[in-house]
C-alpha cells in the first residue's frame, strides 16, 4: 500500500489535475480572471473533494456497486449545496463572481473521478490525503493561472497595481481565449521542467 | 430480489441523510444570506430611492405578511421606512415584473403624499446593452414624482419594450402593495 505522504503529494505535481490530466477545465478557464477568484473556486472545490472522498470511502462497503454512481453524486451534490449556502452567507461578493460555477462543481469530473477511482477502493485516511492533495493542486493551479491573467489582463496582483504607469493591460487575457493561451503556456513550461528533470536523472 | 431491496434502501438512506443535513444548513445560513443580499443588493437601491431621512432604513426595516402561498406559508414583504424625527415620510418596497429574460426586481420609493420618489433596479437578467438600459437614469428618472394612483405615464425604451414593460409591471406590483397595506407602511 502506498504511503500517506505519497498519496498527498501526487496531487501537487505528478498528477496535478488541470495541468497533467487536463481535467476539470471548465472552471479552470472560466473563473480564473483574477488570483482571488481562482483561489476561491479552488478552495470550494477542495472542500467538496475532501468531504466527498471521506464519505464515499466510509460508505464504500455499504453502497451496492450498481447504484454507486448515483450515491456518489448525491454525496457530492450535498456538499456542493453546503458550499454554495455558506459562501452566499459569508463571502457574498465571491459568490456573485463565481456564480453558476459553484453549482457546477457537482459535475466536475475530478471529484467524481477521485470518488470512483480512489475513495471507493481505499481507506478513509488515505482518501482524505488524496482529496486534500488533489484539491490543493487544483487550487494552486487556479491561483497561478488567475495571477498570470490578472497581471497581464488588468496589471494588478491581488487587486494591487504592480505594473509601471504606462503599462497597457491586455484585456484579451481576461477573456476566454486568453485563458486558453495562458493555460497552454503554463503547460509548455511544466513539460519543459519535466524534460529537464528527466535529462538530469539520466535520460529516463 | 435482495439486491434490489438493498439498492433501494441504501439510496433512500443516503438521500434522506443528505436532505436532513441540507435543511439544517439552510436554517443556519438563512439569516446571514438575508443580511448579505440586503447589504449588497437592496441597500444601494434603497439609498437611491429614498432621500432626506435621518434614520437607517436598512436597520429599521420591517416585514409584513401580504398573503399565503399554495402550501399556506406566509409571503412576506420587506418595507424600508425613511423617517425624519421618528416619523415615516416615505417607504421603499420591492416589486417584481416579468422582463424579456426572467424577473426584474425594482425597488420603489413612495412618499406619504402618494407620489413615487424614485425607482432603482435591484436585479435583472435583460440583454446587456439593450434591455439593460432600463437600469439607466434616463429611464428611471421618468418615474420621479408620478402619482401612485392612475396610469404610469412613462416612455418605454425603443428596442427594449419587454424590459420597459417588465419594470412598469414591477412598479405596479409595488404600488398595489401600497394601496392594499398603506396603514401598515406609514
Amino acid at each position: 500500500m502506498a504511503s500517506l505522504q505519497a498519496e498527498f503529494t501526487k496531487g501537487l505535481w505528478k498528477t496535478i489535475a488541470p495541468f497533467r490530466l487536463v481535467l476539470g477545465l471548465c472552471p479552470v478557464l472560466a473563473v480564473t480572471t483574477s488570483g482571488i477568484n481562482g483561489m476561491g473556486m479552488g478552495l470550494a472545490t477542495t472542500f467538496v473533494l475532501i468531504f466527498s472522498n471521506l464519505f464515499v470511502s466510509l460508505l464504500r462497503r455499504f453502497i451496492p456497486t450498481q447504484v454507486r454512481i448515483a450515491s456518489f453524486i448525491v454525496i457530492i451534490a450535498s456538499f456542493v449545496v453546503i458550499v454554495e449556502l455558506v459562501m452566499q452567507a459569508y463571502f457574498y461578493q465571491l459568490f456573485k463572481v463565481l456564480g453558476i460555477f459553484i453549482p457546477l462543481i457537482v459535475v466536475n469530473c475530478i471529484i467524481l473521478g477521485r470518488a470512483e477511482a480512489f475513495a471507493s477502493k481505499n481507506t478513509p485516511i488515505m482518501s482524505l490525503a488524496d482529496g486534500l492533495g488533489i484539491g490543493l493542486g487544483f487550487t494552486i493551479s487556479l491561483f497561478i493561472l488567475g495571477l498570470i491573467r490578472e497581471l497581464l489582463g488588468a496589471g494588478t496582483l491581488l487587486d494591487t497595481p504592480v505594473m509601471w504607469a504606462s503599462f497597457e493591460p491586455f484585456s484579451f487575457m481576461l477573456k476566454p481565449p486568453g485563458a486558453f493561451v495562458a493555460l497552454g503556456i503554463l503547460l509548455a513550461f511544466m513539460n519543459l521542467i519535466t524534460q529537464l528533470q528527466a535529462q538530469k536523472g539520466g535520460g529516463r | 430480489m435482495r439486491d434490489i431491496i438493498r439498492m433501494v434502501v441504501v439510496l433512500t438512506l443516503i438521500c434522506a441523510a443528505s436532505g436532513l443535513t441540507l435543511s439544517v444548513i439552510y436554517r443556519v445560513t438563512e439569516a446571514p444570506i438575508d443580511y448579505q443580499t440586503i447589504k449588497f443588493v437592496k441597500e444601494p437601491a434603497v439609498k437611491k430611492v429614498l432621500t432626506g431621512y435621518d434614520n437607517d432604513p436598512i436597520l429599521d426595516r420591517k416585514k409584513i405578511v401580504i398573503g399565503t402561498d399554495e402550501r399556506g406559508a406566509p409571503i412576506e414583504l420587506t418595507i424600508f421606512p425613511a423617517k425624519r424625527q421618528g416619523e415615516t415620510f416615505a417607504v421603499a418596497i420591492e416589486g417584481r415584473g416579468k422582463g424579456f429574460h426572467g424577473t426584474i426586481g425594482v425597488m420603489v420609493g413612495v412618499s406619504k403624499e402618494g407620489k413615487l420618489t424614485d425607482i432603482g433596479i435591484t436585479s435583472h437578467s435583460e440583454t446587456p446593452g439593450i434591455g439593460s438600459k432600463v437600469t439607466e437614469p434616463t429611464f428611471t428618472i421618468q418615474f420621479q414624482g408620478l402619482p401612485i394612483t392612475g396610469e404610469l405615464k412613462v416612455d418605454g425604451i425603443s428596442g427594449a419594450t419587454y424590459s420597459s414593460k417588465g419594470v412598469m409591471s414591477a412598479v405596479r406590483e409595488a404600488l398595489g402593495y401600497v394601496a392594499k397595506f398603506r396603514e401598515e407602511m406609514f
